[in-house]
C-alpha cells in the first residue's frame, strides 16, 4: 500500500477512531465547563479547508452543543481587495496578458470598469481581453516565455503559496515580460485580529485555535505560540482529515481542562515541523518585504502581506505600471456579509443573500467563490449540519442531556 | 487554491523544477521548495510548489501524538490509560502494521 493510500485509511476513512474521539470529545466537555466557568467552547479554524472538513464530514453534528467550531479569515481569495481585482481587469483590457488562479478568476469587484460591465477577470476575458488561467507560477512562466508578450502574473495566496514564487524569483527564472503583482497575505496577524476581535466586542471569545496546517509547514507550528503565550489561550496545529480536525479539537479541550497553556501543539506531525521549512523561509526573505495588507473587508492589518522587495522592483507591476490602490473604504458588493462570516461573527446562513442572490454558480459576494470559502463550503455541505445542531439542542433543551 | 495533494517525485528536471506524479499517472511541473529532493521521494504540493517532504516515519509521529492525547485525557477521566491507548491502536493496528513493517524495512 502506498504511503497516500495509508495516510487516507489512517486520519480519513477511520471511523472507530473518530467515534472514540469524540466519544471523548463529548466526555471531556462537561469538566472543561465546569473547570473554566466557560458556557461556551468557541475553537476558531484558519484553514478555508479545515472549514470544508469540518463541514463536509459533518464534524459540527459530533459536538457536544457547548463546543462551538467556527471559521476563521483563512481564505486568501476571499479577502483579496476589490481594487487588486479592479486593478487586473484594467491591466487586461489595456492589453496585458493576465495569469490568475482558477479560483481568484470569478471573483466580483465592487465597482466595475467601463459603465458597469466588467466586474470580474471572467468577464474581462468573455469581453475579449487576455486572460489565463495558471495551474501554477510554473505554467505562467513557461507559457509567458513563449511569445514575450507583456504579462502580469496576479499573485494571490498565504505563506503557502510564497514559495512558489520566492524560488523562482530567487532562482532568477522569471522572465522579463511577466511583472508581479503581489497580493500575498500573512496569516498570523488576521488571526490575532479575528480572536482580539472577539475579545472585545463581548462576544464569546474565542477558548482555542485550530492553526492552518499547510501555512505553518511553511512557517513553522512555533509561529502560533504568541495565542498560548500572550493571549493564554491553546493553538493546535492540525491536519486536514477529519481525525486530525478531531483530535485539534480534543487537544483544546485537554489544554483547557489541565490549564497547562505553553506552546503550540502540533498534531500534524506528518507534515510539519516546529520550526518550518527554512529553505522556503529563506527564499521568502530573500525575495519579499512585510507590508501591510488590505483584507477585503476588514480593512488594513498592519505587516500582514509580503511585495516585492527593492531588489525584484523591475517586476513588481504595482510599481512599474503605477498601480493605485483605492483607499480601503467598504469593498463587498451591497448586502454581503462576508467580512463577519471572515472574521467569525456571523454564519455564511445567517447572510440574508445565502443560497438566494448569492450562490456557488452566481457567487455575489467573495466569500462565496473558492471552495475554500466558508460560504461556497456551506453552500454545497453546510445546512444540514446547522439542522442537526439545532435538533440536538432542542432534544437537550426538552429533554434534558439523557435526551 | 490552498488544496495541498501528496504526489511522488518522478524526475528532478533542475534545481528548481521536478515532476510530481499526483495519482493516477497525472504529471505535473512544479517548483521545488524544500532540500535535498529525491526521485521517489512522497511529497505534498501546494499550488505547484512542493511543500514538504512526507515519510513514514512522520505518520508514525503524528499517531504517535494521537495516542499520547488519547492517554492524557483517559488520565483526566481516570480511565486507565494503557487500556485507552490499546483500544485506540486496535482501531487501526492493521494498518500501523502496514506503515511500520514497510518503514522498519527501508
Ligand atoms: S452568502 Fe454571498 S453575499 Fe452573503 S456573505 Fe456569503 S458571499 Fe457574501
Amino acid at each position: 500500500m502506498d504511503l497516500p493510500k495509508q495516510i487516507e485509511l489512517i486520519f480519513r476513512e477511520n471511523t472507530p477512531l473518530a467515534a472514540k474521539i469524540s466519544d471523548e470529545i463529548a466526555k471531556l466537555t462537561p469538566k472543561v465547563i465546569e473547570k473554566t466557568g466557560l458556557d461556551k467552547i468557541k475553537i476558531m479554524n484558519f484553514c478555508g479547508s479545515h472549514e470544508w472538513t469540518t463541514t463536509h464530514y459533518g464534524l459540527r453534528a459530533l459536538m457536544p452543543k457547548e463546543v462551538e467550531l467556527i471559521p476563521g479569515p483563512g481564505c486568501p481569495v476571499c479577502v483579496t481587495p476589490s481594487s487588486d481585482i479592479e486593478n487586473m481587469i484594467k491591466l487586461a483590457i489595456d492589453g496585458y496578458r493576465v495569469y490568475t488562479f482558477g479560483d481568484a478568476f470569478r471573483l466580483p469587484t465592487v465597482n466595475h470598469y467601463k459603465k458597469d460591465q466588467i466586474g470580474s477577470l471572467a468577464m474581462a476575458k468573455a469581453a475579449g481581453a487576455d486572460v489565463r488561467i495558471a495551474y501554477s507560477f510554473v505554467d505562467a512562466i513557461e507559457d509567458a516565455k513563449k511569445d514575450n508578450k507583456p504579462s502580469v502574473f496576479f499573485g494571490i495566496g498565504f505563506e503557502t503559496t510564497s514559495p512558489s514564487y520566492a524560488v523562482l524569483f530567487a532562482k532568477g527564472k522569471v522572465p522579463k515580460n511577466l511583472m508581479f503583482y503581489s497580493s500575498i497575505k500573512l496569516t498570523a496577524p488576521a488571526a490575532e485580529y479575528a480572536v482580539k476581535l472577539h475579545k472585545a466586542t463581548k462576544r464569546t471569545p474565542v477558548s482555542g485555535v485550530i492553526g492552518p496546517g499547510h501555512v505553518s509547514t511553511i512557517i513553522g507550528a512555533m509561529s502560533w505560540d504568541f495565542f498560548p503565550v500572550k493571549y493564554k489561550i491553546p493553538a493546535v496545529v492540525s491536519g486536514f482529515e477529519p481525525i486530525d480536525v478531531l483530535t485539534g479539537v480534543l487537544v483544546i479541550l485537554k489544554d483547557l481542562y489541565t490549564g497547562d497553556i505553553k506552546f503550540t501543539n502540533l498534531e500534524y506531525k506528518r507534515v510539519t515541523t516546529i520550526k518550518g521549512n527554512l529553505y522556503a523561509q529563506e527564499k521568502i526573505r530573500e525575495v519579499f518585504d512585510v507590508v501591510d495588507a488590505i483584507w477585503r473587508g476588514i480593512g488594513t492589518i498592519p505587516k500582514s502581506g509580503l511585495d516585492l522587495n527593492e531588489k525584484y522592483s523591475e517586476y513588481n507591476a504595482r510599481l512599474q505600471l503605477g498601480l493605485k490602490e483605492k483607499p480601503w473604504d467598504y469593498d463587498l458588493p451591497p448586502g454581503c456579509r462576508c467580512n463577519e462570516v471572515t472574521l467569525g461573527t456571523a454564519y455564511p446562513d445567517e447572510c440574508p443573500l445565502f443560497m438566494k442572490a448569492c450562490t456557488p454558480a452566481r457567487p455575489w459576494g467573495p466569500c462565496m467563490v473558492s471552495m475554500e470559502g466558508a460560504c461556497a463550503v456551506w453552500a454545497r455541505f453546510g445546512s444540514s449540519q446547522r439542522v442537526l445542531e439545532i435538533i440536538k439542542e432542542v432534544k437537550s433543551n426538552v429533554l434534558g442531556s439523557s435526551g | 487554491m490552498c488544496w495541498a495533494v501528496p504526489a511522488k517525485v518522478v524526475s528532478i528536471d533542475s534545481d528548481f523544477v521536478a515532476t510530481v506524479d499526483l495519482g493516477g499517472n497525472t504529471l505535473k511541473k512544479v517548483a521545488i521548495g524544500v532540500d535535498n529532493l529525491q526521485v521517489g521521494d512522497y511529497v505534498m504540493v501546494h499550488a505547484g510548489v512542493i511543500i514538504a517532504k512526507l515519510t513514514k516515519q512522520q505518520v508514525i509521529e503524528n499517531i504517535k501524538f494521537i495516542a499520547e492525547q488519547i492517554k492524557e485525557v483517559a488520565e483526566i477521566e481516570g480511565i486507565n490509560p494503557d487500556e485507552a491507548v490499546k483500544s485506540f491502536m486496535d482501531a487501526f493496528s492493521y494498518i500501523l502494521k502496514d506503515v511500520e513493517g514497510e518503514s522498519s524495512g527501508g
